[in-house]
């Protein structure tokens, strides 16, 4: 039974330990320096910011919006 | 070639060595929820009409495996560690390649993981439908089971730590941190909670306190982090902005990491425990109001100007609708956690319909949106029809909206009946409480209705009979957004 708490006591430890050493390996390593541009790494050039990468199947946007403005235009 | 030909061709290559554990993940996910529909659906049916499934129609033999007794839990582990574990394995295994920007390591050792898991969950589910389980909710598996589901994850924390250290140079972006600490801190949970449930079972009511401490923690420090992993990078990629304040973001983490382990203990508010145990707990409960407000926020003000994108985008649909449901879910959880209310809503319906708001509206509404952006970059073509995905959404949102209401007034009524002792349990609180949970039983067929939908869709693109994908839409010809 001991070896079971031991291991319990241990994952504590190691669990707690680890947490502690992410925040010190985040911030030597620089991941809290310049973090707006951080916010920018699930971008590129293939699909940047400004890029729409989902729709309903079929469904063409800038034509979508266009049917839009005219119908609120008609409206007025 | 044009700038972004080289990105694009990294991220073909990155979706396409995902494809078969993905796919394997997601369609042994889709198998569990309608099995965990499919229990649900009989244990609410069974608790305004009792005799329903008694016996095996126009005999006399009697359905023992479908008892309330052992259908309930069924219902919770088919979903719990077969739909919402499973799913979000998958999605999370698609979003480590992604984000760290390298082809799928390893790939058998993924799918030999999914298989040893699925083959976990069927054995624990059939032990249970057949009287074998523990009756500790949420840990019901037998305990060989229990150690089968431990390898099988372990294999995936192993996996993920050497995708990891494999990644490309560059900032580790916030999805990344939810990712790594729910796949580290569930093994630790089921671990932990296992050996002194199951293998050194620990006496009395400290029993009590390691269930609650592991299943409150299965929600908060393992389905919770992986569905705002995948907000944090749904919303900004479809929309294509930046999540708004990423300061915010990394304070979200920190602050859900410091505070969520705590909770548990709220779940034994008036229980023969010490009373700073469930004094911690409800302050922790409070502190929780910090995360969440900070990631609602974050979440609000990048969708700001962008709203009009909900009409057009299923994934920006389905992930929006959960983070909603993330903010409410949690507030309502806290104000819970209150003695006073709790005096009311414990043991009550109250309580499913907040369960319900969690692990559905936020967690599964995700990973459907999670599914409808990940699966065609995996198959190569588009879902076949904008219908059947209208349908999928539009019977879930009022399903699961159906669902919390009812039992919340349902579960209010019975909570403060219950505190009255001046009335019977029988008839009076049993038929105040009926006609509320016949609604479920009807929100539970709405339920059924969209996950029949999205099943069908999905197995369409299984076998090759999605759209074909040299049309107008986005996945592989994105345009360019105007503003």
């Amino acid at each position: 039974m001991w070896i079971y708490y031991t291991a319990i006591v241990g994952s504590i430890i190691l669990m707690g330990g680890s947490a502690l050493y992410a925040i010190y390996w985040a911030a030597k390593g620089g991941q809290f320096a310049n973090m707006e541009n951080g916010a920018r790494v699930i971008f590129d050039a293939g699909e940047p910011v400004g890029k729409v990468t989902d729709l309903f199947p079929g469904l063409d946007l800038e034509k979508e919006r266009a049917r839009k403005e005219a119908k609120k235009k008609r409206k007025i | 070639m044009m700038p972004g030909d080289n990105d694009a061709q990294e991220r073909a290559e990155i979706d396409a060595s995902c494809r078969g554990p993905v796919l394997l993940f997601f369609a042994s996910a889709v198998f569990w929820l309608l099995a965990g529909t499919l229990f649900g659906l009989v244990s609410s049916l069974k608790l305004h009409n009792p005799y329903f499934l008694l016996k095996l129609p126009f005999t006399d033999i009697y359905l023992g495996a479908l008892n309330f007794g052992r259908v309930r839990p069924a219902h919770l582990n088919a979903v719990a560690y077969g739909w919402a574990s499973v799913v979000g394995l998958g999605v999370c295994i698609w979003l480590m390649a992604r984000l760290c920007r390298v082809r799928l390591r390893y790939p058998g050792v993924v799918c030999a993981a999914g298989v040893l898991w699925n083959v976990g969950v069927l054995s624990g589910i059939i032990s249970i439908l057949l009287g074998h389980g523990t009756s500790v909710e949420w840990m019901e598996f037998p305990s060989y089971v229990t150690f089968i589901l431990f390898v099988s994850y372990a294999m995936i924390s192993v996996w993920a730590v050497d995708m990891f250290v494999h990644r490309k140079p560059g900032h580790v972006y916030v999805s990344q941190w939810y990712l790594m600490a729910a796949l580290f801190w569930f093994p630790w949970l089921y671990g932990t909670a296992n050996i002194l449930i199951n293998i050194t079972p620990v006496q009395g009511a400290v029993e009590g306190i390691v269930n609650w401490w592991f299943g409150h923690n299965a929600l908060g420090l393992w389905f919770t982090p992986i569905g705002i992993a995948s907000a944090y990078y749904f919303i900004p990629k479809v929309i294509g902005r930046p999540v708004h304040s990423y300061y915010l973001s990394a304070f979200g983490f920190w602050s859900l990491a410091l505070f969520y382990s705590w909770n548990g203990g709220h779940h034994l508010i008036g229980g023969p425990i010490p009373a700073w145990v469930i004094t911690a707990s409800v302050v922790a409960s409070i502190m929780m109001i910090i995360p969440v407000v900070v990631t609602a926020i974050n979440h609000h003000m990048t969708l700001r100007g962008h709203f009009e994108m909900l009409k057009y985008s299923p994934t920006l649909r389905f992930v929006v609708f959960g983070a909603m449901s993330y903010t409410l879910a949690s507030l309502q959880g806290s104000s819970m956690a209150i003695r006073s209310v709790n005096k009311i809503t414990h043991f009550t319906h109250y309580t499913i319909g907040h369960s319900h708001l969690g692990l559905y509206a936020f967690y599964t509404m995700i990973m459907f949106g999670a599914m409808y952006y990940i699966v065609p970059r995996l198959t190569g073509s588009e879902w076949r029809s904008s219908v059947l995905i209208k349908i999928h959404f539009w019977a879930c949102a009022y399903g699961i909206i159906t669902m919390v209401v009812v039992l919340s007034i349902g579960g209010l009524i019975q909570g403060f009946m219950l505190n009255d002792p001046k009335i019977p349990f029988y008839p009076n609180i049993i038929n105040a409480t009926k006609p509320y949970l016949i609604g479920r039983s009807v929100s539970g067929i709405m339920l059924t209705v969209g996950h029949l939908a999205f099943a069908y869709h999905f197995l369409l693109m299984l076998v090759g009979m999605g759209r074909d994908s040299g049309g107008p839409t986005l996945f592989n010809q994105p345009q360019e957004e105007n503003s």
